[in-house]
């Protein structure tokens, strides 16, 4: 049975097939590499290279213009020099109106607004020639479109990715692909969908985040923004989405300096940065204020439960991180260090040695050395079960006398042990770093976050509690 | 639709609004200001001062200045029959010096409010963002500390307090040194009700209160300035 075509922007993500123009027979070119690309994803449509000048490209044959491909094509990547744009987008349109496929471009070529008027001109007379016939563009200048669970990615720099609930808008493509390359060696994240957005002739950020919102895949949209002409209506659309899951930014230009730097990379002018702040605040919308807090919060949004409140558990088993982390917790305007319940003081007792520090001060437990694999899940397991904690951070090296798997193990077999619908979420500080690897793979792929700072966790439950505090706002 | 006051100013080709007609354009919109008395002659102003009672302010009245101060345009404190004449002809004395061009119309007589907390509020309208409001801890400090926060009007009650919350001016609304706390329930009026007048005045770029004056049982802007466009 023919497939139907993909409605609205899914053309992006989910094509029957995809056209790649400007594909070279030979590698090194970002055409070619993408083809690789497809071929590496298993995406499952139709993969065709476009390019007069060759017959075969990695083994598939190569058609002179997108009007000679036989299947279905619901997606052209555009990889030619800007000055040859013009002639592949007519002939986009000319296919568009002839077969009824081909709903959307991605134009990776750079050379268009961004280099001054007479490239705004070119992008102007594409955007012109793409809609009339009612093909929509994502860019140009652009890394394009991504989605891990249908394999499609029009990017020369992502191939195979863990298909999961992360999905990401960027207005640098560097930016989107360094946090999941970073992620990759310990499969931090699961990839969902990814646009880069270029310079956005066409389709917007705002519009891809509306998008958002209603794809199923999608638990958490991570935002990389450096300006907006449409801020408000951005805004206002975060803030519908954000009631229905969480939108995470990373926006610099808080300074004068970042705000120069943005404006010569995309040429945004953006508008004060205490301007974004209250309106992202207004929307329920998380600012992260780092790098590694963007990436920090993303991870855990997409893995971990909203804590149900503000009270924080540090369990430690090591004492100078477990002081900052007890510090970094205090010093969280949304967060407060948990009172636990008599009952648990006395079941702490049971499962800890007698030299352990329980309650200085309130919320904290240091274990010390002298502790087991078992004893970090069995403490876990006490605290997680005390009403007056919503939320555990766990810090360890673990120390190099225990077994690292069984530590891990006891950490996974106490997190889980909690009923699904009461599950709070605990943030695992490996202090030792990527040294404990199986400890840390075990971990994440048990489901739990790691990090390696101790003031990281904190301040990635502290904005998971600002906005479970939005949630329950209503907001305005 | 346009306020009289705007509408006047815009035929007048003028982007600045007295401070009474900005009083009096705050006023439609529910928002609370200090009384005030025009006086044209130093007998208005003894007449005003005495209506008023008390300690009063002298405020320097032109079309042409928008920053009182930078043309010493302000007296604060001023408080019997010789003091209010002399105060009457030192600012227009000051305006001569400083603005030799500058038309003037009298003076603005105000009661003194004092024993409170003094937080800012504002509104502009963003090129990208439209309307915005801003609030934070009031006077000079606004300058040095930048302890503002903003949100996107319009905004209801809660929202407002929430940015009040996000500010300096939060905990001086508390109380600071033994004085009394004030309402942020009324400041965070204000800011609604500056959102209101953002959103319906078009002409409107900027309008800043500062100070607005809060005390246990409301807050009142005791300056005002508003800042017209031309075309919305």
């Amino acid at each position: 049975m023919e497939q139907e075509a993909p409605q609205g922007l899914d053309a992006f993500f989910a094509p029957r097939g995809v056209a790649v123009v400007g594909a070279s027979a030979e590698p090194g070119g970002v055409g070619h590499q993408i083809v690789t690309q497809l071929q590496r994803t298993r995406y499952q449509g139709g993969v065709y290279p476009v390019n007069p000048r060759a017959r075969e490209v990695r083994g598939l044959p190569c058609y002179p213009t997108v009007l000679q491909v036989p299947g279905p094509v619901d997606l052209a990547v555009v990889a030619v020099p800007a000055a040859a744009c013009l002639v592949v987008a007519a002939q986009l349109a000319a296919r568009r109106q002839q077969r009824k496929d081909l709903a959307g471009a991605v134009v990776v070529s750079g050379g268009f607004a961004e280099t001054g008027k007479q490239g705004r001109e070119l992008q102007d007379q594409l955007v012109r020639t793409l809609r009339t016939a009612g093909v929509r563009l994502v860019g140009p200048n652009c890394l394009g479109v991504a989605d891990a669970h249908t394999g499609l990615t029009t990017s020369f720099d992502l191939g195979p990715y863990p298909a999961g609930g992360v999905s990401l808008l960027s207005q640098s493509g560097a930016f989107a692909m360094s946090f999941l390359h970073w992620a990759l060696p310990w499969q931090m994240v699961g990839l969902c969908k990814l646009a880069s957005v270029g310079n956005m002739a066409d389709v917007t950020l705002t519009e891809l985040l509306a998008y958002l919102a209603d794809d199923p895949c999608t638990r958490v949209v991570g935002v990389y923004l450096e300006g907006l002409a449409d801020a408000r209506t951005f805004v206002h659309t975060a803030a519908a989405v954000a009631r229905r899951k969480p939108v995470v930014v990373l926006k610099p230009g808080r300074t004068e300096a970042g705000a120069r730097a943005a404006y010569s990379h995309t040429g945004s002018v953006t508008s004060p940065d205490a301007i974004y702040e209250g309106a992202f605040r207004q929307a329920g919308v998380i600012r992260a204020r780092t790098v590694s807090e963007f990436y920090g919060v993303v991870r855990a949004l997409e893995r971990l439960p909203l804590p149900a409140g503000e009270r924080v558990a540090v369990l430690s088993a090591v004492g100078g991180p477990g002081t900052v982390c007890v510090d970094e917790v205090a010093a969280q305007p949304h967060l407060r260090l948990a009172r636990f319940s008599p009952h648990t003081l006395q079941r702490l007792a049971a499962v800890l040695s007698p030299i352990a520090a329980v309650g200085r001060p309130e919320g904290y437990v240091d274990m010390t050395g002298a502790l087991s694999a078992r004893t970090h899940g069995d403490a876990l397991r006490v605290l997680l079960e005390d009403d007056e904690v919503d939320a555990v951070v766990l810090l360890t090296p673990p120390p190099s006398f225990l077994d690292e798997e069984e530590v891990a193990q006891s950490v996974l077999e106490a997190y889980h042990a909690q009923p699904a619908e009461r599950r709070k979420p605990v943030l695992v500080v490996l202090t030792f770093g990527d040294a404990p690897a199986s400890a840390r793979r075990l971990l994440e792929q048990g489901g739990l976050c790691t990090f390696e700072f101790p003031e990281e966790a904190a301040w990635v439950l502290g904005r998971m509690v600002e906005y479970v505090r939005f949630r329950a706002r209503g907001g305005s | 639709m346009n306020h009289p006051v705007v509408a006047r100013a815009l035929e007048e080709g003028r982007l600045a609004l007295r401070e009474w007609e900005a009083y009096e354009l705050c006023a439609a919109y529910g928002i609370p200001h200090a009384r005030w008395l025009l006086a044209r002659t130093e007998e208005e102003a003894v007449a005003a001062w005495r209506q008023l009672g008390g300690a009063v302010a002298l405020k320097v009245v032109s079309p042409d200045v928008l920053h009182k101060s930078d043309v010493g345009g302000v007296l604060v404190g001023v408080e019997g029959e010789p003091a209010i004449r002399e105060g009457f002809r030192r600012l227009c004395a000051e305006l001569a010096r400083h603005a030799p061009q500058a038309r003037w119309e009298g003076v603005l007589v105000q009661p003194v409010i004092s024993g409170c907390a003094e937080v800012v509020v504002g509104g502009l309208r963003d090129p990208q963002f439209g309307p915005v409001v801003m609030v934070g801890a009031g006077g000079i400090l606004v300058e040095v500390l930048r302890d503002v926060a903003f949100r996107l009007a319009p905004l209801d009650r809660e929202e407002a307090l929430e940015q009040i919350r996000e500010t300096s001016c939060y905990r001086l609304l508390q109380g600071v040194r033994g004085r009394p706390p004030a309402d942020p329930a009324a400041v965070a009026e204000v800011l609604v009700r500056v959102g209101e007048l953002l959103v319906s005045e078009p002409h409107v770029r900027e309008l800043d209160l500062n100070p607005v004056v809060a005390g246990p049982h409301g807050c009142w802007a005791v300056d005002a300035r508003v800042v017209l466009d031309a075309e919305p």
